[in-house]
């Protein structure tokens, strides 16, 4: 493991981004940082600026104008740099799917480390992805970049 | 004046614009008038008996299109839904109400997006949803819309 990534572990600061979501996904996001469930306590912390971020979190399904905002802001996160899709919506587009606002899916358009499920997931679940992300990075079998 | 005095003053007023009148419940009831007559009704609902601009919906149908206008009075709790019908066959066109009033100038630029409804006489008849790439003369919420993008993925990929 780079050193870069070692850095990047030990306190993983999100960004989250909803590229048209239905706003639940944003909802159980907002859950995760609650004293509830306290994402905190494995360092991560809310980022205002995607300059400052290491992960983005990302929710909704990428509709025609949002996808152009993402590639703006994927360019801006430094690297390396880790993408979380949430939500059904970032990972097929759900019910969206045959929308005429909605033709690309988030994987088509940038790399996505990990997929969590659900519509929309419970801040357990998206926990345990983002624990799963943590671990497969330590074992060194997550995609470079 | 309650709901009686309002429904009997319209058709008072307006006995040759008037198609029908369905008065669906206590809280609703929708007027179907003729499109050229729309602006004169309008403005009476809006300015003489007070009533809110709620918002406005289009309908594709299978022979014409439907625009209904939905106003509040909000004293007597009653909505009444001005609906016109335009005939498909014919140039899909219809005055605009944004010079009235302006809530209905973003409501009328998105109808004419989506359903390619002309409002005559709007101030400013730009795209309002749809993003750039767009194609011209394509209208994604028409009955007869057909995927234009090449591009597109429309599978689960499983």
């Amino acid at each position: 493991m780079s050193l870069k990534l070692k850095a990047l572990l030990k306190s993983p600061w999100v960004f989250h981004l909803s590229t048209g979501s239905c706003n639940n996904c944003d909802i159980e996001v907002l859950d995760c940082l609650t004293p509830r469930f306290d994402i905190e306590r494995f360092g991560m912390l809310l980022a205002g600026s995607i300059k400052h971020a290491d992960v983005l979190l990302i929710t909704g399904s990428c509709n025609r104008q949002s996808v152009v905002r993402l590639k703006r802001l994927y360019e801006q996160i430094p690297k390396p740099c880790l993408v979380v899709a949430i939500g059904e919506c970032s990972l097929s587009r759900g019910m969206f799917i045959h929308s005429y606002n909605c033709p690309v899916p988030l994987d088509k358009i940038i790399p996505v480390d990990v997929y969590i499920p659900g519509c929309p997931p419970k801040p357990e679940a998206i926990i345990a992805g983002v624990v799963k992300l943590i671990n497969k990075i330590k074992e060194g079998k997550a995609k470079k970049k | 004046m309650n709901r009686d005095d309002i429904l009997k003053d319209i058709n008072a007023r307006f006995p040759l614009d008037i198609v029908d009148i369905f008065d669906k419940s206590p809280k609703r009831v929708y007027i179907e008038i003729k499109p050229v007559s729309l602006t004169r009704v309008a403005k009476y609902i809006f300015k003489d008996l007070g009533a809110r601009f709620n918002t406005a919906s289009g309908v594709d149908t299978r022979h014409y299109m439907e625009i209904l206008y939905h106003f509040t009075i909000e004293d007597i709790g009653l909505l009444i839904s001005l609906k016109v019908k335009l005939d498909k066959s014919k140039k899909l066109e219809i005055d605009s109400l944004a010079p009235i009033f302006e809530g209905a100038n973003w409501i009328e630029r998105e109808m004419h997006e989506l359903l390619g409804i002309n409002f005559k006489g709007h101030p400013d008849l730009r795209r309002l949803l749809l993003s750039d790439e767009w194609p011209e003369g394509v209208y994604p919420l028409r009955k007869d819309y057909k995927e234009w993008d090449k591009k597109a993925i429309r599978d689960r990929g499983v």
